[in-house]
């Protein structure tokens, strides 16, 4: 999930540009990684790694099926996670942006110690919510073999004939792991509200 | 004066404009020209504000005398002209579509640090408490350790008379309050010139009047500012110079007596009667 929030951060900035060869790329990745199943992109990168490996003469694309596992998640959710990314920074009052820079700060530092900050308050809920979805989509990485909660519970009921009762306790730990995220993810909402968050932001004065 | 400038010929100066100058220039703007798309805002602004001077900009709505402050602090691109800061070119006209080079932007940098802004909504980070907004110039920007930009800080925060309030979060404050640590945030960078971009438009007249007192004392130390407001009142109180401006040019500049009693061009005639 570091890595989906870190990737589409980056994407985000990418998408936000005035420049065609900057944004279409990742206008174009975005769109098509939202517009595909995971599935098929996990199956694809799976076997069309190696593939492209051997035309290249190199066994270093033959990676861990875990790697591709997560790289593939990765993959996927930074595309999510750079349009909540986007609708953060955007939420932010271009004024923000100039009074950083009306006191000499630099583009950079306006973005990093002003921006950043204050868009990352706007983001933390949806974050989290997707990071719920990703824990719970991580039972598709059973379909590339890796070890993963869903494939080894039902490794097990099929074994000794009790797959449903496997399945059940499979679910409730998935149900274990989500809920602290989901307690997390309140109790860092409480704390913005307490500390004002930005959707209390004097937008609404006028002239 | 080059091409068709059909305005400039109403212009009219009274000489002697205003006892507080002593000559030394701190920003000057020449010939800047500014569109957005096909209209024309500014056309072609020749200004220059002294040093210790006071100098307010009136005018309609839309004449341009926002856009023209924020082209001086370099936050909007113009197309044509320069302006300078102590006599030396800092910037220079760029088409609309131009991306500022890395030189440009550490040259629009290094002119802020010398010209304060202060916005109509505040702007303050309300990420940060009231001090570290204040702190964020003298800290982040000139590099000064953390001692020095608190010291700075309460020093400007009591200035503005609100050094109780600096450990508080700025929504809480009132707009009035608001504004005055926005002052104080800008005087930290110790500025050569402040600009107030309509400073209590967004205030109501009791909260106007605390942040006219810190402007008031400004003024009083020597200050040079350059004023964007509709308070005539008190443009015509605490100005040395007052500028009318219309439709994207200087109709008229002198001293408020000039300008308000009398009433050199047309314009300022339909002005002040509607407000």
């Amino acid at each position: 999930m570091p890595l989906a929030v870190a990737f589409g951060l980056q994407l985000a900035l990418m998408r936000m540009s005035r420049n065609p060869l900057i944004y279409l790329p990742a206008a174009t990745y975005i769109e098509v990684i939202r517009g595909t199943p995971l599935l098929v992109q996990l199956y694809l990168i799976y076997y069309s790694l190696p593939q492209l490996g051997l035309m290249l003469g190199t066994d270093m694309l033959t990676l861990d099926n875990l790697y591709v596992g997560i790289i593939c998640l990765a993959c996927n959710y930074a595309a999510y996670e750079a349009e909540i990314h986007r609708a953060g920074l955007q939420a932010i009052d271009k004024g923000q942006r100039e009074a950083a820079l009306s006191i000499g700060m630099s583009e950079r530092q306006a973005f990093f110690t002003v921006v950043l900050p204050q868009a990352f308050r706007v983001v933390v809920p949806p974050i989290i919510n997707d990071m719920i979805a990703m824990l719970k989509d991580s039972c598709l990485v059973s379909v590339i073999g890796v070890q993963e909660l869903l494939n080894v519970a039902q490794d097990i009921g099929k074994s000794r004939a009790n797959t449903a009762q496997m399945l059940v306790l499979a679910a409730i730990l998935y149900l274990g792991l989500s809920l602290p995220c989901y307690f997390l993810g309140k109790y860092i909402e409480r704390r913005l509200k307490a500390k004002g968050a930005p959707e209390l932001h004097i937008d609404a004065v006028h002239h | 004066m080059k091409g068709v400038n059909d305005m400039s010929a109403t212009t009219q100066e009274k000489p002697a404009a205003s006892p507080a100058v002593n000559g030394e220039t701190i920003l000057e703007a020449r010939g800047v020209k500014k569109n957005f798309g096909p209209k024309e805002v500014l056309r072609g602004i020749d200004l220059s504000v002294q040093k210790a001077e006071v100098l307010t900009i009136l005018g309609p709505n839309g004449c341009g005398k926002s856009t023209f402050l924020r082209c001086l602090n370099l936050l909007e691109q113009y197309q044509e002209g320069t302006v300078l800061l102590h006599g030396n070119v800092v910037s220079a006209g760029k088409p609309e579509t131009h991306n500022p080079t890395k030189a440009e932007q550490q040259q629009a940098e290094q002119l802020r640090r010398h010209v304060g802004m202060v916005f109509q909504r505040f702007n303050l980070f309300p990420h940060l408490t009231v001090i570290e907004n204040v702190m964020a110039g003298p800290s982040r920007v000139l590099g000064k350790n953390r001692d020095e930009s608190h010291s700075i800080a309460e020093q400007m925060l009591r200035k503005v008379g609100l050094w109780e309030k600096h450990p508080c979060d700025p929504l809480t404050l009132s707009g009035g309050q608001q504004q005055r640590v926005a002052i104080a945030r800008s005087l930290a960078m110790n500025p050569d010139v402040m600009l107030f971009d309509e400073a209590t438009s967004a205030l109501d007249p009791l909260l106007t009047k605390e942040v006219f007192k810190v402007v008031r004392d400004l003024a009083s130390e020597g200050m040079t500012m350059l004023l964007v407001t509709h308070d005539m009142d008190f443009a015509r109180d605490i100005s040395d110079r007052v500028v009318f401006m219309e439709g994207g040019y200087v109709a008229a500049q002198g001293t408020p007596e000039y300008i308000f009693d009398e009433r050199p061009v047309a314009g300022i005639q339909k002005f002040l009667e509607k407000g």
